[in-house]
């Protein structure tokens, strides 16, 4: 546009790089590594800064197909949900860049099982992980310090690490060489409370990846949406501890939702529901890349390929 | 700059028993307290109190009024406390407070012009406290400043309050807050009186670090020409800040920061790293504290630790 220019922001600060996974001659078993972070800019104003690396897409699966998932979500796996190493391996197939393997609550989950899954999932796929516990801060410790262990040198990232259970999880990822991801409840003190928590036990701010969580759309995104951006335009204007990248889960969001949900029983005017279970997904995510997400967990292949389309669209 | 000691209040658990005891050592003795540490004003908050506050407001102003020679600010939402209060009261007195509601703003002015009192008036309508301190100069221009011209109460009576609100949570308000306070200095001439209820400020912040946070406040507010505000006069820390302001006392590398502090905010700037020694643990959390109510980096309970 001829004799019109865009006005630049002039950013002091930088978001820190971060590398997940580690390949044989880093002391892990990864065909390749992840990195993300590194923007001096908001997502995608290029012509304002450097955004060094994408936004990497990971896709979540499970030891077990899990029982409250929409048979649509199952269904688009084409069997390979019934075996987590198949899971692993269609998710790198379907090009994700990494792997987020969640543990179900269930009665089998135990320190050796979760060792096994996680060796059998290493061994199907090269891309790096971020491993979840079930979600309860005991369990999630018994769980995750089994993993760290197990997986010795990977750089994983261990999930989720909160509050309540930061210092075992800490203590994992500093014994065996992994990273963590912080967690707190969609507020930005506490986010960043809990960066300086975790980086006073000794891990490398490096090592962390902030968590900020989220909603889904028509859930509370917007909520999830200015917390994310009021932290990251801080990192840009030079507040160190919240210069970490970020990750959000907007698959386990976006499918919890009526919307992803219900075929039948719901206005006509909701539309076809394939289309718009995905779409539910898809644009969870495509917000929340917009508002500075570095890593997005999805569930569903098409969701993974339509967002990947938008962010090479947009990264030029 | 004017002091309401704010130290008896319904919220300290000490004041609630004394009043429920109608103890009135209990309050002389802590009025003396707050006077002598250099109190001009005595803010006396005995919460709603719907049944007896038409009795429990004018006992408390005559008891302290038995000690101390200052006027007092009469503060609950009982407007028959208050009342019977203004009806004893010695000095003229200030009343605490009225917003811009509409129901409030028939009932509270009227009041204060029938007594001769000031009036605190906020900058909070029906929809609550605005961000932006335009928004919030705009609620005073609209409704409290039309509102006490049209019953006569001199400017110098009508003290706005832009409400401070807490770092930990409403950390945008932060320096919205002391804009809000240097507008309200230009409204008109003469510009109204401008009230601030300090300790706000760092509601739901560790009791440690309150003090901090609170005088750091004090010196960017009076820096855009606060009037009065509401604070505890028992803070010594804090007495210091406001002499080295108003000695302008620059005989220490912490006094040359605090009026630093105070001339760049006055002159709409900020401190920079340049402004303080590193070395100086004293000066770098007044720095650190600077920048958290400049909203520039985020708070968290460990912030002086980063």
């Amino acid at each position: 546009m001829p004799g019109i220019e865009v006005p630049k922001e002039k950013w002091s600060g930088k978001v820190r790089e971060v590398t997940l996974g580690a390949t044989a001659a880093e002391g892990g078993t990864r065909a390749r590594t992840v990195t993300v972070g590194g923007e001096t800019t908001l997502p995608f104003l290029k012509f304002e800064g450097e955004i060094p690396h994408p936004p990497a897409i990971a896709i979540e699966v499970r030891d077990q197909p899990p029982s409250d998932w929409p048979a649509l979500l199952l269904q688009a796996w084409d069997g390979a949900t019934q075996d987590v190493a198949e899971w692993a391996k269609a998710a790198e197939a379907a090009g994700a860049d990494l792997v987020a393997l969640r543990f179900n609550a269930s009665e089998q989950l135990s320190a050796p099982y979760a060792r096994q899954v996680l060796r059998r999932v290493l061994s199907a796929t090269g891309l790096p992980l971020v491993v979840f516990g079930p979600g309860q801060a005991d369990w999630d410790n018994e769980v995750l310090v089994a993993v760290a262990e197990e997986g010795k040198g990977e750089r994983l990232v261990l999930g989720v690490c909160e509050e309540k259970n930061y210092r075992t999880i800490v203590a994992a990822a500093l014994a065996h060489g992994h990273l963590v991801d912080a967690r707190a409840p969609m507020d930005v003190n506490l986010s960043k409370q809990l960066n300086i928590l975790i980086h006073d036990m000794g891990l490398p701010v490096e090592r962390i990846i902030m968590d900020p969580t989220t909603g889904a759309l028509g859930y509370g995104i917007e909520y999830g949406y200015s917390v994310m951006e009021r932290l990251r335009i801080a990192a840009l204007q030079g507040d160190s501890m919240t210069q970490l990248p970020m990750l959000v889960t907007p698959g386990e969001e976006a499918w919890r939702t009526k919307e992803a949900r219900a075929a039948e029983g719901v206005p006509a005017a909701w539309g076809d529901y394939v289309k718009r279970a995905i779409n539910w997904e898809v644009l969870t995510a495509s917000t929340l890349i917009h508002s500075g997400a570095d890593i997005v967990v999805l569930r569903h292949p098409e969701s993974l390929r339509r967002v990947r389309a938008m962010i090479n669209a947009l990264i030029g | 700059m004017y002091i309401i000691g704010e130290n008896i209040h319904i919220i300290s658990p000490r004041v609630k028993e004394a009043l429920a005891e109608k103890n009135i050592r209990f309050f002389q003795e802590l009025a003396l307290k707050q006077v002598e540490a250099g109190a001009h004003y005595l803010d006396l908050n005995i919460g709603p109190q719907k049944k007896a506050g038409h009795e429990i407001m004018p006992w408390l102003v005559k008891g302290i009024q038995e000690v101390v020679d200052v006027p007092l600010v009469l503060d609950t939402t009982n407007l028959a406390a208050i009342e019977e209060g203004l009806k004893v009261a010695k000095h003229q007195c200030i009343i605490n407070s009225t917003s811009a509601e509409e129901e409030r703003l028939a009932t509270v002015p009227p009041l204060a012009k029938k007594y001769n009192a000031k009036l605190i008036a906020l900058t909070m309508g029906k929809s609550g406290i605005p961000v932006s301190a335009e928004e919030r100069v705009n609620i005073a221009l609209e409704y409290l400043i039309p509102r006490a011209v049209e019953l006569g109460i001199p400017m110098e009576d009508l003290l706005i309050d832009p409400l401070v609100l807490t770092v930990s949570g409403c950390q945008e308000y932060c320096p919205e807050c002391i804009e809000a306070i240097r507008l309200l200095k230009l409204a008109g001439d003469p510009p109204p009186m401008t009230n601030a209820g300090l300790s706000n400020v760092s509601n739901a912040v560790p009791n440690e670090m309150r003090p901090l946070i609170n005088r750091t406040y004090l010196v960017m507010l009076m820096a855009v020409g606060l009037d009065y505000v509401i604070a505890n006069p028992l803070d010594q820390q804090q007495n210091e800040f406001i002499r080295i302001i108003t000695q302008r006392d620059d005989s220490t590398a912490l006094g040359r920061l605090v009026l630093k502090l105070y001339d760049k905010t006055a002159a709409g700037e900020r401190l920079t790293a340049e402004d303080v020694d590193m070395s100086d643990p004293d000066q770098v959390a007044l720095f650190k504290t600077a920048q958290i109510l400049y909203n520039q980096v985020i708070y968290t309970d460990s912030y002086l630790r980063v």
